[in-house]
């Protein structure tokens, strides 16, 4: 019994110890963070005017420097801070000399003599920083860095300070190709760091479509966020028929956005891809394309098991003028199951627009609509069609 | 001395698990402070997201918090409100306020069998916001009802008595992004916001609760999340999102069969279904957790609403552990059959028994000798200083990665809270799991009084 006494007793003095010190860091902490934020208030205070000096001398031809006499360490911070904050919001000149005031001011110099420190995290710090004042200077060390790190947040941060300051795109490649290699399918990440680039995209889009790596090619699809710029249609055409399924998917999307001219054998192999996303993207293109002859296949595809097919092709059958709309009213009558529901859902939303309409045209498309409706349903447009829909069951969306 | 070297033990276990929070506190902290949102949180690239919300008698709050809902600083997602049969004007109060009406052909996508929709409600001009009526099956099923209706491959549970940051969804929504493929669910951070001033569904200035119970809730909570999720999220043993506020794949979520209904501590059950699922069809996987995604929330502030409170989580904890007891000490179920499990079934579930026994037994054995008044003593001081230590723990962690609490007169009431918890508060949880686990045998499966306050009230009263 005594040695499991001084058992606890040894804990319990452990524990009171690892209080004890707890206490006092916890304190210590505390008065460090708000004598930090004090001190970062009182020099935005303090340099207030300068601040207003930069902000009145952005647009003039004079060189920016810093203010005069001797500045403390966390002063300098508080003005880097403030320049980086500038540089996110301007662009052209204006961004050019707050850049070159970051350089004669040695902010950069010290963060890239940073990036060597033991401390992780003034390492971060200072990668944040750079990115932030576009260092291109910075960008060998930040891939040094980069590759050096093992996958996790941090390297998000590296990429992205990268992406900002890189100015030749094979660093931007460089820095992509590590990201994938990772295999983490991150490419809507990536695509969203390389968005970041000072360089201009569409060049740097069109070498990374025509990349031999299908996983650079998938992002720069997804980077172009479904606009596709009319220079890089042939490209898209090619990557159509990829065999990789992602990037055929994020093709047929961004090819069917530019408004291609489709013959009939490319639309009915499109609307037959066993990936869903493409079949999506195809029905949703028919109805904006106004190919009448594709109702059949957009009729067909209210079937389909995926529910944005059947979904974007009811949309697109709304936008086919009567025919189909009539092929909608079929489907909503004689139809079954899906197919049925995601019909009387277009109709009904087409029909509560009633009165809506301000233009003369589209009184008289409304119109004939209606008269298809009637024909369908009988004249009681106020009334509910048939049973509330809700028993179909897929989880695709 | 068996219940010393217990508590002994729990308190190591719980401090290796914060020392994984303390490994990775500060690339949290880095996290938050270096990671950009201005572009995801417009871009089209960020995944698209449905909020699921559950809403029970909530006619005081439920208004302010779709408001807020409404606003988060996130490009695609939609507001899934599911008033599950609430006696008060739930239901009133929103279409009121949103000016919805009846869909007449819904679509309504998933088939998890809920209890009947009585209707859907919309207004084009909040083309996000869509509520569902139905008829009363408690949260698991309105849940189950949202993710029927819901678009978006992502889902997120958010109670309707619960603020979102704005930026809470875009910071898990990076998280996620970081690795897609094999994130399952992540959970957020739960704060309590009684004592906060809240203005147009926004916590404008952070203040702890002026109340003792919110008082206290705030100290456990920020243990909890704080000293154990971290650490826990590290292993990738995390047993739990909170209800409160996570986020799922939804065809995951799907393919375990949604929520499981009639019982509480669903929000534990999907992520042991979630491990289970992806353990035994060898998926690679996580289930994260992200501290920096805050939700507040208001606390009960009542003797009464707490302890049902409590004696639910007691309830839906132990039927968790009953009914997947297949999993605890199973090597094929890794980190959560080893050690989530075998922690949760010992260390939570049987804590009261094991320590009202040794309280009991160590009582008879000094009322014997007089003499050994001291082992009483020191079963006092285990007890206490091994939990004080651990809250202050989670006050450093705090202190290091998020410093929400500013004044240093905060920082004395929390250490002061966290010492006066073990007089009193910490011995009603322990009662409480107890009652919990008797109403579980009793098959008493009642949710108790829980009243709301507006928040505007709250603000006075907190």
């Amino acid at each position: 019994m005594f040695s499991n006494l001084e058992m606890a007793y040894v804990f319990i003095y452990v524990c009171l110890g690892l209080i004890a010190a707890g206490i006092i860091l916890l304190f210590q902490m505390k008065i460090k963070h708000n004598a930090e934020q004090r001190d970062m208030e009182r020099f935005t205070k303090k340099h207030h005017d300068y601040f207003m000096y930069v902000q009145s001398h952005l647009h003039d031809d004079v060189t920016l420097e810093l203010p005069p006499g001797k500045l403390t360490s966390a002063e300098r911070r508080v003005i880097q801070a403030k320049c980086m904050e500038w540089i996110e919001q301007f662009k052209g000149d204006a961004r050019e000399k707050l850049l070159q005031l970051c350089r004669d001011a040695g902010f950069v110099e010290e963060d890239i003599r940073a990036l060597s420190s033991l401390r992780k995290d003034r390492r971060i710090e200072a990668v944040y920083r750079l990115g932030g004042m576009r260092a291109e200077e910075a960008v060998p060390q930040l891939q040094e860095l980069m590759n050096r790190t093992k996958y996790g947040p941090m390297t998000i941060i590296i990429a992205r300070a990268i992406a900002k300051s890189a100015l030749q795109s094979q660093q931007i490649r460089e820095m992509l190709a590590k990201l994938l290699s990772y295999d983490k399918a991150i490419h809507h990440m990536a695509a969203d760091i390389l968005l970041e680039t000072r360089l201009d995209s569409a060049s740097l889009m069109r070498k990374l479509l025509d990349d031999p790596d299908p996983g650079l090619v998938k992002i720069s699809l997804v980077a172009m966020w479904g606009q596709a710029i009319p220079a890089f249609v042939p490209t898209l055409d090619r990557l159509v028929g990829s065999e990789e399924k992602d990037v055929r998917a994020e093709a047929v999307k961004l090819y069917l956005s530019s408004n291609p001219s489709l013959k009939d054998d490319t639309i009915a192999q499109l609307m037959n891809d066993h990936e869903w996303e493409v079949r999506a993207a195809a029905a949703k293109a028919l109805g904006s394309l106004h190919a009448a002859g594709s109702i059949p296949l957009l009729a067909s595809a209210l079937k389909d098991e995926n529910w944005h097919v059947r979904n974007n092709s009811a949309e697109s059958l709304a936008m086919l003028g009567e025919q189909g709309f009539e092929t909608l009213c079929q489907a909503a009558l004689t139809g079954e199951g899906p197919a049925r529901e995601t019909a009387l859902y277009r109709i009904e939303q087409i029909m509560s627009k009633e009165g809506e309409h301000e233009q003369v045209e589209q009184m008289v498309a409304f119109n004939k609509r209606k008269l298809v409706y009637d024909r369908y349903f009988g004249l009681q447009t106020s009334k509910r069609i048939g049973t509330v829909a809700g028993v179909g069951g897929d989880y695709t969306a | 001395m068996v219940t010393i070297y217990y508590v002994m033990i729990v308190s190591v276990l719980y401090f290796v698990i914060m020392l994984f929070s303390f490994r990775n506190i500060k690339d949290i902290f880095r996290r938050a402070k270096y990671s950009t949102y201005n572009t995801l949180s417009g871009s089209e690239l960020v995944p698209s997201v449905s909020l699921l919300v559950p809403a029970f008698n909530e006619e005081l709050t439920i208004a302010e918090n779709v408001r807020c809902l409404m606003t988060l600083n996130y490009p695609t997602y939609e507001v899934i409100v599911i008033n599950d049969g609430s006696s008060d004007e739930t239901l009133k109060v929103l279409i009121e306020e949103y000016g919805l009406t009846l869909l007449p052909n819904p679509q309504i996508r998933g088939k998890i069998s809920t209890n009947k929709v009585r209707g859907i409600y919309y207004n084009p001009q909040y083309p996000q916001l869509y509520v569902i009526d139905k008829e009363n099956g408690g949260k698991a099923d309105s849940l189950n009802a949202g993710i029927n209706l819901s678009r978006y491959p992502l889902i997120s549970s958010i109670d309707a008595d619960s603020l979102l940051e704005k930026d809470a969804l875009i910071r898990m929504a990076r998280m996620y992004m970081e690795n897609p493929e094999e994130t399952v669910a992540i959970g957020g951070d739960v704060r309590i916001a009684n004592g906060c001033v809240i203005e147009n569904g926004e916590v404008k200035d952070v203040s702890l609760p002026r109340r003792m119970w919110p008082m206290f809730q705030s100290i456990e909570y920020m243990k909890a999340f704080l000293g154990g999720r971290i650490g826990w999220s590290h292993l990738n043993g995390l047993i739990i999102v909170s209800g409160a506020f996570g986020l799922f794949r939804k065809d995951y979520v799907i393919a375990v069969g949604g929520y499981r209904g009639g019982y509480p501590g669903e929000d534990m059950n999907i992520i042991i279904k979630l491990h289970r699922y992806m353990l035994e069809n060898k998926i690679k996987y996580r289930v994260a957790f992200c501290p920096e995604a805050v939700c507040w929330t208001q606390a009960p502030d009542s003797y009464n609403i707490l302890s049902n409170q409590r004696k639910r989580w007691g309830r839906g904890n132990l039927k968790n552990m009953i009914e997947n007891r297949d999993m605890v000490f199973n090597p094929k179920y890794k980190i959560m059959g080893l050690l989530t499990m075998p922690y949760n079934v010992i260390f939570e579930a049987l804590n009261p028994y094991f320590r009202i026994t040794g309280l009991l037994a160590l009582l008879g054995y000094v009322l014997l000798d007089m003499t050994n008044w001291k082992v009483l003593v020191v079963f006092g001081l285990v007890n206490f200083l091994s939990g004080y230590m651990l809250s202050v723990g989670a006050l450093i962690l705090e202190e290091i990665a998020f410093r929400r609490y500013t004044k240093l007169s905060d920082q004395v009431k929390m250490l002061l809270f966290s010492a006066l918890k073990f007089v009193g508060y910490h011995q009603l949880g322990v009662l409480w799991r107890v009652q919990g686990h008797i109403q579980y045998l009793q098959n008493n499966n009642s949710w108790g009084t829980m009243t709301r306050q507006s928040w505007k009230d709250k603000k006075e009263a907190a």
